[in-house]
């Protein structure tokens, strides 16, 4: 009985911990858990009776195949690719809408972000009505005289390209124009008070004060382009691989775990590499561009 | 602030216009061609509403939508509850220091967190289906409820839950009378979002539902790869439709807790 009670004692002073502690299980379970599964299922060998078995690295004997590298380069580079055209494209309808508009903000902050809430399957699906063979584009070119026969569009890395800038412009936009819209607008009258030309205001001023919402929304666009799955299977016909397809074809359709695995955990360690010397990088550019003073 | 950059301002205002151009531009077309009557998609042949009426008959669609909608709810509700006692009582714990966990699960892409999950349920030979999707989408809420409740309690003043405990209320009390209330507008703002998360999210359903559970996201997925029909653009303008409805709700919520107006 006396333990009882003290037990229950106890249990009333530790009950922050236990009504905190369900997501923690959970976040556990469902995401470290998981991780270090693929993990440890990348060094498990491989044999026919599928029980537990030894450890090995023969599986990542697989990282000799160059096919391999050739993806995750292609990745790479799409993915940096398409988060500097967004940053690129998000960066004047940021400042536009952060420093331009008064009366009409709301509505296109709404225009901005309505994508993002939208399903991508949607997204992706309307641009086959622009660039199918005989799709907005094409019918456009052909009735001006530009072309005389189809372009053909899809099913190349450029839809891949342009597909994944519309998808992720959103993602870019957003935290640039939440860092904008709070800096303090009294440094541009300022600056252009003191004499400095409007160029010189938005180098050395407007720009490196927005730059941690670039950075943020580089990487918000270059890690989910980097696994997407979804653009490539659909816009490039699956016909060029990219790393979100390929460790889907692992998983799913070659039922191979234990290479799916290796893939998954090599792509992901490279994607954290690049991504941390990615960060430096911008770092050091925005040092060299605006100079001294950041 | 019209005079801010006045040599650049015309040609800002074009790349703006260009930019939304580029943005609405395939959902004007999209839109346009559920109303084609035509079952060749990409000629305008006339003004019909058949297809809305051929998705209003077609089964599977309800069934997807029917799956998706039971998964997104039981999500926002589990994600909510587990979120916002983490950051209650979890700031009054030894955990509040691990809080950090949470923010995890937006840097990793999608496609780990499916392959993951997907070889978590096979070694724990969990049948794919409902059960595996709520844990994934509700995993995914959690990385989104977390981060936006913890920065909205730390917004709040501090001395009224403390005032609260001081004046003699449990932790419950507090929990109940003061956190609650103050958070509600950041709960459902979040609600919302995961529930829009869960929805859309289409790669880690593709990988753990098994062939139990088809959400909408997937059955689009289907549809499109076996060619298109205007029955997509048709579903395509309701969900485009509803999704806004969404960002209305979303924003407003936002607009009246930051003081804007509208």
């Amino acid at each position: 009985m006396n333990i009882l009670i003290r037990m229950r004692k106890a249990f009333a002073q530790e009950m922050p911990f236990f009504m905190a502690l369900p997501a923690f299980v959970w976040q556990m379970l469902f995401l470290y858990i998981p991780l270090i599964c693929v993990v440890a299922l990348s060094f498990l060998h491989i044999n026919q009776q599928f029980s537990l078995s030894s450890l090995t690295l023969s599986n990542y004997g697989m990282l000799h195949n160059p096919l391999l590298w050739a993806v995750i380069g292609r990745s790479l580079l799409l993915a940096f690719c398409a988060a500097c055209t967004c940053a690129l494209f998000a960066y004047p309808v940021a400042y536009y809408i952060a420093l331009h508009t008064n009366r009409f903000k709301n509505i296109c902050i709404f225009f901005l972000i309505l994508p993002f809430w939208t399903n991508m399957l949607v997204q992706v699906y309307a641009w086959f009505f622009v660039l199918e063979k005989n799709g907005l584009i094409n019918t456009l070119l052909l009735n001006m005289g530009f072309i005389t026969e189809p372009i053909r569009f899809l099913n190349t890395a450029g839809a891949v390209y342009i597909v994944m800038v519309y998808c992720y412009l959103p993602f870019m936009a957003m935290p640039i124009y939440s860092i904008l819209d709070r800096f303090d607008k009294r440094l541009i009258e300022a600056s252009l008070d003191l004499g400095a030309t409007p160029w010189r205001t938005f180098l050395h001023i407007t720009l490196p004060l927005s730059y941690s919402g670039i950075r943020t929304g580089f990487f918000l666009v270059f890690v989910p382009a980097f696994g997407e799955f979804v653009i490539p299977v659909l816009m490039g016909g699956g016909k060029k691989m990219f790393v979100g397809s390929l460790i889907s074809y692992y998983f799913l359709a070659a039922l191979d775990t234990h290479r799916g695995a290796v893939f998954t955990v090599i792509s992901a360690l490279i994607l954290l590499i690049v991504s941390l010397m990615l960060n430096k990088f911008l770092k050091w550019l925005i040092n060299v561009f605006v100079g001294k003073g950041y | 602030m019209e005079k801010t950059i006045p040599a650049t301002s015309k040609a800002l205002v074009v790349s703006v216009a260009l930019i939304y151009f580029f943005l609405y531009l395939p959902i004007f077309v999209v839109i346009l061609f559920s109303f084609n009557n035509a079952n060749y998609p990409y000629v305008w042949s006339g003004f019909t509403l058949k297809w809305y009426q051929e998705l209003w008959y077609s089964v599977e669609v309800w069934d997807a939508l029917q799956n998706s909608l039971i998964i997104a709810s039981s999500s926002v509700i589990l994600s909510l509850t587990m979120g916002v006692l983490v950051v209650w009582y979890g700031s009054q714990s030894i955990l509040s220091r691990f809080v950090g966990m949470f923010y995890g699960t937006l840097a990793a892409p999608e496609v780990v967190l499916a392959v993951g999950l997907l070889t978590l349920f096979a070694t724990l030979t969990v049948e794919l289906g409902f059960i595996s999707l709520i844990a994934a989408h509700t995993l995914l809420g959690l990385g989104y409820v977390v981060p936006m409740v913890h920065a909205a309690f730390h917004g709040l003043n501090k001395s009224l839950a403390e005032a609260s405990l001081d004046l003699g209320a449990t932790r419950h009390q507090t929990f109940f009378k003061i956190i609650l209330p103050l958070l509600r507008p950041t709960l459902f703002a979040a609600g919302l979002l995961v529930f829009i998360v869960s929805l859309d999210d289409f790669l880690i359903s593709f990988f753990c539902s098994g062939s139990s559970a088809q959400t909408l996201p997937m059955y689009i997925f289907s549809m499109i790869r076996s060619g298109s029909t205007p029955v997509v653009n048709a579903l395509s303008t309701i969900m485009l439709l509803v999704s806004s409805l969404f960002v209305l709700s979303f924003s407003f919520l936002h607009v009246r807790r930051l003081g804007w107006r509208l």
